[in-house]
């Protein structure tokens, strides 16, 4: 019994960090699932309970639909191009000739830069009016494209430029890992008659994983998380097309002054990136552990 | 020789490569400060640099932008918010990573949780608490606000990180006496640096460029963020994209050049939390 | 070394650019160059006055008092959604306030933010001491705001601005009205002019529509919305639905818009008209993700024939290029029998919150934009005639125009303003986008869309 309590004192240290949760993230949090059962107009001092209209609301929307599905090609489309991507870039720049630095340097800067910023500066290339890409294809003597008037194509975009600016996150996380192989390993398979394939697959990965685990919690709930390029490039439109379920969130209480079932969104969000990265910890704790 | 001369050969390729991958990721720095630097009537290409100088763009983001101001109060929103972040998170990280109990576990899955809220469901009722308690356009209010939704990030890498050090370390120091609550001090913390360095850069460039909170919990003009500066610019109902080019560029400098100085401390620090 | 080099280099090519001006420069840009400088002469010189006009005031306070001011040590908070030149004229009627009565106000202009921070200033219960009502003063402020019938300027509002801010069951009214807005539609008159268009002509949608052909036809686009910003694709039913469904006073649904039974299939003639014209190509291609910006860039670069915008926005074309030369007319009708209308709501119009700790000097700063001087100076920024009978402002290159239409034509409120339940405007905005992305049976959809929400929305009020 004191052994226990000796042991456990230790948890005293994490009682900050969780005072502070519970004022700002459980006590909104409850807050925000009261609002969701009413029809609150995210302003007026009185509203009525709704009961679960709000929710029931959620399943027919069509619309949700659309932002379900973006915010899951935002989130799981970036992941897997920012990795595979980041992890070329770190295998690459791992090897020494001239201006590998300059080059890691460089990779790394946009992520740097305010993703709402990056947003406009992207602005600047795809307008439809006076945009660089455009002026590309001109050149080539095609004609002008609107490249973000049609909704899937404003998601591939957004996606495509929310992992070309963070993909130098997982560059240098994977550098990182790439450096803490010992060469000894390399060297023993060389002896073995492993080809390069081989050794990548049975040395690289496996010992990459927690920088893999790292890398893809990061990029997994940033991406499902989108807000700021988002806003910047197309404001959600044309229409819903490439809404996230963040900025759905902001539009749904501004815009549409349906704050109740704002939150009944806010909440449904909160389940859902939940339930994917504890299913995510666990495969990859599992995996972690099989190596 | 004719192999040295080749692999003199692949690396100049090498070098190419680089060289490339570089320029397609400053595109659209490029573009950005070729419209910042360009006068509003020039209607030539995107991709051509203005053959003259022009500043009265940076002049117009000055003046109206506020941008010198807000930077001043970015840094300090974020120097606030960043110590609380790592000493927070370093404490919270030792149990969870030293005691790892199944309520613990359990801690430590919720605190990765927190992560994953997303802010913005939060506004409404986070917004009429920082009324109640008083902390709207003060520089507590926003700090504490960015403290906590990046302390999950703070404590995911200490407690991977303390995981790494050897349970040897402490146990040696607990025979020896040294009480569990003092092993934090005498024997983790004085190895924490490079994690910490990782930790301070993460989540210091997250503060700083933090757009929503600043949007909602600043509102007085003598506290104001750099984003919600450039932000500003680009929404209000100005025409002139030229000035706001200019303050966005002038935003990120303070950041961009930071990094490029701090690099080397950037990246030894993830290296050493990477190699357990 | 290098770089020392470069430095100096560039540092000379700025000297000798400064001196000697930019050469290299294309002629056209030469002369926009002028004019620009000239605005920023003219800005430079406006600053300096009105730094120099509160230091004569705050000298000549405190020799003839010296017992403190009036209101020392305490801070008014003003938020507005006015912004550049307009908001830099208020900037100035603080700034007298303050030199003359010792407060400190904290105005700050947010931007496209404004309408969602007032909201969760709202739901917190906790308001600016003063805010700016863009169009809600009464609707959706005005239980938050003083009652303002007992000023002593109350008596001079003008017949046109007491239309726009009373409250017609209560007789009250909640903000001082600095200038009223009158809208029409906005054309270019080089435009017009090539394409051989008379605007006099233009009474009736078919009549406009027709002429919408022609400016096509002459290789110009005939109406250009920013629709990124989507509240530019709202504003476009805002101009047309009162046509359709309130203007006609023989035939007309303002009373059901209002008392809940008012029958949707009706907005499908306006519906449909804005998919007409988007099939016909008459609206820019990028109509749903350019910005505002790019609409006033191509109004003033005399690229497009019409937008539906406020009149501020001819101020903003003309610091684009101020040589654009830009017309006012009345929105025409949907059908013979009845008259071309304008619009009109609050433009730069200011509340005081009812439970602000200051509320004595919250209102004595509301006297100072009440002065006849300051009226008109901000009311001129802004373009817009004044609100106060006697009290003349300059409305700029559209102030013909202005007169013409104003006496001509009815004056009604902005449509959703008035006619549709607090909240409907976004409805507007996203049926609209669907129309012009040209979905299948967006026409119908955006109706039963309209009416569900019309009806969800009316159920809370």
């Amino acid at each position: 019994m004191k052994k226990t309590i000796k042991k456990n004192i230790i948890n005293i240290y994490y009682i900050p960090a969780l005072v502070l949760f519970g004022i700002f993230v459980i006590y909104p949090l409850l807050k925000g699932l009261q609002l969701s059962f009413t029809n609150w107009d995210g302003f007026s001092q009185n509203y009525s309970n709704v009961g679960w209209r709000n929710y029931q609301a959620l399943f027919k929307d069509a619309n949700i639909k659309t932002t379900l599905i973006n915010t899951v090609i935002y989130g799981f489309g970036s992941t897997l191009l920012q990795n595979v991507l980041g992890l070329a870039y770190a295998l690459f720049l791992n090897r020494k000739f001239t201006g590998r630095n300059v080059a890691r340097a460089v990779i790394y800067v946009p992520a740097m830069v305010a993703s709402l910023i990056m947003g406009y500066m992207y602005y600047f290339i795809l307008q439809y009016d006076g945009g660089a890409l455009n002026d590309i294809l001109a050149v080539f003597g095609l004609e002008a494209v609107d490249w973000l008037s049609k909704g899937s194509w404003a998601v591939i975009l957004i996606t495509l430029i929310n992992s070309i600016q963070f993909v130098g996150v997982s560059m240098i996380l994977y550098l990182a890992g790439l450096q803490g192989i010992p060469s000894s390993y390399y060297e023993a398979a060389e002896l073995d008659g492993a080809s390069k394939w081989q050794s990548f697959r049975h040395i690289t990965l496996p010992l990459l994983l927690p920088a893999i685990t790292s890398s893809v919690m990061l990029n997994l709930i940033g991406g499902l998380k989108l807000f700021d390029i988002i806003q910047a490039l197309t404001a959600g439109g044309p229409g819903f097309a490439s809404h996230s379920l963040a900025t759905l969130v902001s539009y749904t209480y501004f815009r549409g002054q349906n704050a109740g079932y704002s939150a009944t969104i806010g909440i449904f969000s909160f389940v859902l990136i939940m339930a994917v990265s504890i299913v995510l910890m666990r495969f990859f704790t599992k995996k972690e552990g099989d190596v | 020789m004719m192999k040295r001369a080749g692999k003199k050969r692949r690396i100049s390729a090498s070098t190419f490569v680089a060289l490339l991958i570089c320029a397609f990721h400053l595109i659209p720095f490029y573009i950005m400060i070729g419209v910042a630097l360009k006068s509003p009537y020039d209607t030539s290409s995107r991709w051509v640099f203005p053959g003259y100088l022009f500043l009265d763009n940076f002049k117009e983001a000055i003046r109206y932008g506020d941008i010198l101001k807000s930077i001043l109060s970015n840094v300090i929103i974020t120097g606030g918010a960043v110590v609380g972040i790592t000493v927070i998170g370093a404490l919270a990280a030792y149990p969870l990573a030293r005691n790892q109990t199944k309520f613990n576990k359990g801690v430590r899955t919720f605190s990765l949780g927190m992560m994953m809220v997303p802010a913005l469901s939060l506004l409404v009722p986070l917004y009429s608490l920082m009324v109640k308690i008083q902390g709207i356009s003060t520089y507590w209010g926003i700090i504490l606000v960015l403290v906590t939704f990046q302390l999950p990030t703070s404590i995911f890498l200490f407690t991977n990180f303390i995981v790494s050090i050897p349970k040897s370390l402490d146990e040696a120091a607990a025979i020896d006496g040294c009480p569990r609550l003092r092993i934090f001090f005498s024997i983790i913390l004085p190895q924490l640096k490079p994690v910490t360095a990782s930790v301070i850069i993460m989540t210091g460039v997250s503060c700083w460029n933090d757009y929503m909170f600043s949007l909602y919990f600043l509102q007085s003009p003598q506290i104001k963020s750099v984003t919600l500066s450039v932000a500003s610019f680009f929404t209000q109902t100005q025409s002139n994209m030229g000035a706001a080019a200019a303050g966005a560029l002038l935003g990120i400098v303070p950041i961009v050049a930071l990094y490029l100085c701090l690099q080397k401390y950037f990246v030894k620090g993830m290296v050493d939390s990477a190699i357990k | 070394m290098k770089r020392k080099m470069i430095s100096l280099v560039l540092g000379v090519c700025m000297m000798v650019t400064m001196m000697v001006g930019c050469s290299q420069k294309p002629e056209q840009l030469e002369n926009e160059e002028k004019n620009t400088t000239e605005n920023v002469g003219d800005a430079g010189e406006e600053d300096g006055a009105s730094q120099e006009a509160p230091e004569g005031a705050s000298s000549e306070e405190a020799s003839s008092d010296e017992g403190g001011k009036k209101y020392e040590g305490i801070t008014l908070s003003f938020m507005s959604n006015i912004a550049g030149v307009q908001s830099e004229a208020m900037e100035e009627v603080i700034a007298q306030f303050e030199a003359e009565t010792g407060a400190v106000v904290e105005y700050s202009s947010p931007g496209a933010s404004y309408e969602e921070l007032m909201k969760t200033k709202m739901a917190a219960n906790q308001l600016p001491d003063l805010f700016t009502t863009h169009g809600w003063s009464i609707a959706r402020y005005g239980q938050y705001l003083e009652p303002l019938n007992g000023q002593e300027w109350a008596s001079r509002l003008s017949e046109s601005a007491k239309q726009v801010v009373v409250e017609a069951s209560s007789g009250n009214f909640y903000c001082l009205p600095v200038d009223v807005d009158v809208a029409g539609i906005i054309y270019n008159k080089t435009v017009l002019d090539a394409a051989g268009v008379n605007v006099d002509e233009l009474k009736t949608w078919d009549a406009f529509a027709e002429s919408l052909g022609k400016i096509k036809e002459a290789g110009y686009t005939p109406i250009h919305i920013g629709g990124k910003d989507n509240w530019t694709i709202g504003q476009f039913f805002d101009w047309v639905a009162p046509s359709y469904l309130i203007t006609d006073e023989a035939n007309n649904h303002r009373d059901a818009l209002k008392d809940g039974s008012f029958d949707w299939s009706n907005w499908k003639g306006l519906a449909q008209m804005m998919a007409d014209w988007k099939a016909e190509g008459y609206f820019n291609t990028d109509c749903l993700t350019a910005d505002y910006n790019a609409q006033i860039k191509a109004m003033a670069e005399d690229k497009v024939a019409f937008e539906f915008l406020g009149n501020s926005a001819v101020t903003e074309m003309q610091s684009v290029n101020p040589d654009v030369d830009l017309g006012l007319m009345s929105v025409p009708s949907s059908s013979d029998t009845d008259e071309p209308t304008l619009i009109g709501g609050e433009r730069i119009a200011i509340g005081v919150w009812k439970d602000s700790a200051n509320k004595e000097a919250a209102l004595e700063l509301l006297g100072y934009f009440a002065q006849d001087e300051n009226m008109k100076n901000v009311a001129t920024a802004d373009g817009a005639p004044a609100s106060f009978e006697g009290v003349e402002s300059d409305t700029g290159i559209i102030k013909d125009d202005l007169a013409k239409y104003m006496s001509q034509c009815r004056i009604f409120p902005y449509f959703d303003r008035e006619y549709l339940p607090n909240g409907m405007w976004d409805d507007m905005c996203i049926t609209g986008a669907s129309i012009l992305a040209e979905d299948s049976g967006a026409v119908d959809n955006a109706c039963s869309a309209m009416e569900e929400s019309y009806k969800a929305k009316l159920e809370v009020q």
